[in-house]
């Protein structure tokens, strides 16, 4: 039966030219999990909210909406249970209980039923540790399970989630995705979920519905996906967004049914490939170059009372390298990019940049035309009411001849592909869209050596790739990049090298075809599939070009 | 921060006292003066405190004042006496003098402090002013009449006759028309 | 002082309120000295580590006010010596010391005050009169943390791209109200999605909110309620009787030896010293189940 139900459902934001979505018929079957996935304003959000009755955008639509065989609008309050994508602002108290019973206080209900429901999703979210902390403590992952905790105290019957995983790192991410798959198979609730990270969330769908410029354009069980899109077009845009095995099968054509899994993209290249050894591919060599950012023995701790953030790092990034520092939670990365960026000072240690030290850059100096830091979130950069004046800004500050200044900010546009947007509030601007306006800000200032801080957060497939092609084309100008990342696929195609920090020291500085070959468990998805084959090959086009070389050896 | 406050607090109190002079005297220092020897044909002039106007209004008195021995059953602190008068004597050197050779407690405030610009008799023999209701303090009266200003400001002059008197009705109980807000 | 902040907020608030009424509309010499002494032992157990510092802060107040009161009131039957020809008596001084007693008795009632009453106590008592401001309040205190994070985050990222780098006051300044502009934009989109957050969960919905609490009333709650009501009955009518008059100005009352006011120090006494028991109670409870395992 259908729990959800859209028949040809079209909807135009006022004043827009283009339909946001164009004759939907969508039907969620109960108790199924769904994942709906496009590229950035292909319509996910407007679709979702459009079921949400409270949530619902105000504009002209045609069609219908039935959820459980009645119009949506008239679902009783709390069946809709729907959870956004910022963690920090769907919280509305400061006490992880009183944020579970907010919902049924709202519902009047009897402050007995209330405990014991409380009570009840507490133990099964594993809450009951943090039960009585304060809101603001909670880390990013925990935020978000408590947002989902909190509506599925309404008792949904139907759970849309909007790009929950965004803004968390991949380990909550990953949790995040197994409480979601807990609820869908034990509880057995509908789920509707939109996406853009696939790797853990494709395989556990039941239905996959892809979104394309308002249209639907398939919605089909995950393993008939990647077929269906090759057969719409060989090379359509969201097949580099599909999870690594799935990429590495079609980039092989080899037809057979598509690996969904690691597990399965392992199993598919040892059946066709054992035994074929490969040569090893040429050693890249570590940069040459003058050093750019030297990191020398830095200590580093917030209270004079707390422990350690940095234990002794060092770190020499030479000139014109892109430099990935990876690590988990709380090894100290962004920290170690603050120090860097000269934010922090190190409590032992120094930084030199161009054999400087930092702190003998005075009065602004170090950020002209010299260091650059573009933050975890982009919201941080901007502080003007539209993209322009937020870009004139800082050429005013950079001291930037006014006659100049037009033709700069146009050039730096057009580079970014950020030209249509420039009279848009930068707070409108799509996920990706501000990461690129960000990043023309800060390189407006232009930097010889740039900090990103979590560059891939929050963005989908098509922008990583944009960005990653964007840094190579910087580098290769003279620029040196430090990225600070969780992400290890990112890693894997932009860096020249990569470093790994763990309690607050770096433990190795590799190439990322060395480094990842080292590790065990921190490395690509594609990398983990081959590793067995083909220790060094690490990214999907690797991976497949590594199949290729055996087809002929075969 | 706290810390701070209080030193400052303690500074300023420090500040005060040293600047408000600091003449320490034992109590027998104080009452020791005798009355002086009045010699013949010398200037004097006669001064005496009644507080008969609180036994009239005995059911607004303080409680704790309730005594005789704070208030004496006929209402007379100190009968009419004679002082020397010496040149440019006001009437609150003469007051001084007396409640100084007789033992009385006398609380003023000093001229410094006062917005009258003259000292302003607080309290004598623990009456206090408002020790019985609202409208109650000590007044002065010379000869008979209420003078328009401050004690400390009225310069005497031989034969005159002092009367410090406790009115608990801003001065209507006690016969003075209108006190302009200055009860002595 | 587990036990004691365990209990429920409407009791505790209650013998704060009463503590401290007692504390301030009945200066008695006798339980002045009581709400110090006690006051000092609650505040002690209930913050250990502080206490010695707070010994710094807390005589010297004491010894402040004591002095302070005679060099300013000159009243009392006993003159001790002439200060500027007015008297320094003792019963201004122990005027004064009953004054120090009262303002360091309530400081430090106040502050084992903030340490048992938290800020979601007063708000489920505040919730229970107006259900609204206390959401409103929740909210807020929800909402102040995560604006200074931004705030900071915002002037970090400005400084790291060179904007206002200067350290002059004027860019200083400058910088500030850029940050605070871009707060305003920040705080309105979040409050969009927070608004959104409530709606999508029923907020606003017609029916009356329930008010949800962790909070219950347990018998034992119920024992403390009635133990404090009854021991702070008793210097209450024992005031209201006239059984605990004492006056200062201008000679000393004798201190009551009736029954009756015997009966309200022992009383006030117990009264000021039921936290403090209250925990000594638990610990003895904690003991005795150790030993049966």
């Amino acid at each position: 039966m259908a729990l959800l139900q859209t028949e040809n459902l079209s909807f135009r934001y006022p004043g827009a030219e283009k339909a946001a979505l164009q004759g939907v018929s969508l039907s969620i079957e109960a108790g199924s999990f769904t994942v709906v996935c496009g590229p950035s304003g292909c319509g996910k959000t407007t679709l979702l909210r459009l079921f949400k009755p409270e949530l619902a955008p105000a504009g002209e639509q045609t069609g219908r909406i039935l959820f459980a065989g009645e119009p949506a609008a008239s679902a009783r309050p709390g069946a809709i249970g729907f959870v956004q994508q910022n963690p920090d602002s769907q919280i509305v108290t400061d006490k992880v209980w009183h944020e579970l019973a907010f919902g049924l206080e709202n519902l009047g209900l009897p402050v007995e039923t209330i405990r014991r429901r409380v009570g009840e999703t507490a133990s099964f979210f594993g809450i009951q540790g943090w039960f009585r902390q304060k809101t603001d403590e909670l880390s990013g992952g925990q935020k978000q399970l408590l947002n989902l905790a909190a509506v599925l105290m309404m008792q949904p019957r139907l759970l849309i989630l909007d790009e929950p995983t965004s803004q968390l790192d991949p380990i909550a991410a990953a949790d995040f995705i197994a409480a979601l798959q807990k609820i869908n198979r034990e509880l057995g609730l509908t789920v509707l979920l939109a996406e853009h990270r696939l790797e853990e969330v494709f395989p556990i769908a039941d239905r996959v519905a892809v979104l394309q410029e308002g249209r639907l354009l398939l919605h089909e069980p995950p393993r008939a996906v990647a077929p269906k899109l090759l057969s719409i077009s060989p090379d359509h845009p969201m097949l580099h967004a599909l999870p690594s095995a799935v990429r590495v099968w079609r980039h092989l054509a080899a037809g057979g049914a598509c690996p969904l899994t690691v597990r399965e993209g392992r199993r598919f290249l040892e059946e066709r490939y054992a035994g074929v050894a490969l040569p090893p591919p040429p050693v890249e060599a570590p940069p040459a170059g003058a050093c750019a950012l030297d990191v020398k023995n830095v200590w580093f701790r917030y209270e004079k009372e707390s422990p350690d953030v940095l234990r002794g790092l060092s770190l020499r990034v030479t000139r014109g390298e892109m430099l990935c520092l990876l690590g988990g939670n709380g090894a100290g990365k962004t920290t170690a990019l603050q120090i860097m960026a000269g934010l922090d000072r190190p409590v032992r240690g120094k930084v030199l940049l161009h054999g400087r030290e930092l702190k003998t850059y005075r009065g602004g100096a170090l950020y002209r035309h010299n260091l650059a830091l573009l933050p975890q979130n982009p919201q941080t950069v901007f502080v003007k009411d539209t993209l322009r004046a937020d870009l004139n800004e800082m050429l005013a500050a950079m001291e930037t001849p006014p006659a100049e200044r037009a033709g700069r900010m146009e050039q730096m546009a057009k580079e970014l592909g950020i030209a249509h947007l420039l009279a848009a509030h930068p707070y409108d601007l799509s996920g990706g869209e501000q990461q690129k306006a960000a990043l023309a800000k800060v390189l407006l200032s232009d930097p010889t050596v740039l900090l990103l801080d979590e560059p891939t957060k929050g963005i989908d497939a098509f922008a990583k790739r944009g960005l990653s092609e964007l840094l190579r084309a910087l580098t290769r100008r003279g620029m040196t990049v430090v990225a600070v990342t969780h992400d290890v696929e990112f890693a894997a195609e932009a860096a020249d090298r990569c470093a790994f920090l763990f309690d607050g020291e770096i433990l190795s500085v590799e190439p990322p075809r060395n480094f990842f070959a080292e590790n065990n468990f921190y490395t690509t998805a594609a990398n983990r599939m081959a590793r067995g084959l083909w220790k060094t090959a690490v990214t999907c086009e690797q991976v497949a070009a590594c199949c290729r070389a055996a087809e002929e050896r075969l | 921060m706290k810390q701070d406050l209080l030193a400052l607090f303690a500074l300023i109190l420090l500040a005060a006292v040293l600047i408000s002079g600091t003449e320490v005297q034992s109590v027998d220092e104080y009452y020791r003066t005798h009355a002086d020897e009045i010699p013949p044909q010398s200037e004097t002039v006669t001064l005496s405190i009644r507080c008969d106007s609180v036994l009239r209004h005995y059911d607004q008195l303080d409680p704790a004042l309730r005594s005789p021995e704070f208030v004496p059953p006929d209402g007379v602190i100190l009968p009419p006496t004679r002082y020397l008068l010496r040149p440019g004597d006001t009437v609150f050197d003469i007051l001084q003098r007396a409640v100084r050779q007789n033992g009385i407690q006398m609380e003023f405030q000093g001229a410094e402090k006062s917005p009258f610009g003259s000292v302003y008799v607080q309290g004598i023999h623990w009456l206090y002013e408002f020790s019985c209701g609202p409208l109650s303090g000590w007044v002065y009266r010379v000869d008979g009449a209420f003078p328009h200003y401050g004690c400390s400001r009225y310069t005497l002059q031989n034969g005159q006759t002092i009367e410090w008197i406790y009115t608990c009705e801003l001065g209507q109980d006690v016969g003075a028309e209108w006190i302009g807000g200055q009860p002595s | 002082m587990k036990a004691f902040a365990g209990l429920h907020p409407a009791v505790t608030m209650t013998y704060f309120v009463l503590l401290l009424t007692v504390c301030m509309f009945l200066p008695h010499p006798v339980l002045q000295g009581q709400a110090l002494v006690c006051g000092a032992l609650t505040c002690a157990l209930l913050c250990r580590r502080g206490a010695a510092r707070d010994v710094g802060f807390y005589l010297p107040l004491f010894l402040l006010v004591a002095v302070t009161n005679p060099l300013f009131s000159h009243n009392g039957v006993t003159p001790l010596f002439f200060l500027n020809g007015n008297p320094v008596t003792l019963e201004a001084l122990l005027y004064g010391l009953s004054l120090a007693a009262m303002v360091v008795g309530v400081l430090l009632w106040c502050k084992a005050y903030n340490e048992v009453m938290t800020s979601d106590k007063f708000l489920y008592l505040f919730g229970a009169v107006t259900p609204k401001l206390s959401l409103v309040l929740s909210m807020a205190l929800r909402f102040l943390p995560a604006y200074r994070r931004q705030a900071r985050r915002v002037s970090r990222a400005q400084k790291a791209m060179g904007l206002y780098a200067g350290s002059s006051m004027v860019c200083r300044v400058k910088n500030r109200l850029r940050v605070l502009a871009a707060m305003v934009t920040w705080s309105l989109e979040n409050a969009m999605e927070t608004a959104a957050s409530m709606k999508a969960r029923g907020y606003g919905s017609g029916k009356r909110r329930t008010h949800f609490s962790l909070f219950r009333f347990r018998p034992a709650d119920g024992a403390f309620f009635a133990a404090l009501l009854l021991l702070a009955a008793a210097p209450l009518a024992a005031a209201a009787a006239g059984a605990l008059n004492f006056t200062y100005y201008p000679r000393l009352s004798q201190l009551q030896t009736t029954p009756a006011a015997w009966v309200a120090y022992a009383a006030y006494g117990l009264f000021l010293l039921l936290p403090a028991m209250w925990e000594a109670k638990e610990a003895l409870v904690w003991r005795c189940c150790k030993r049966k395992i």
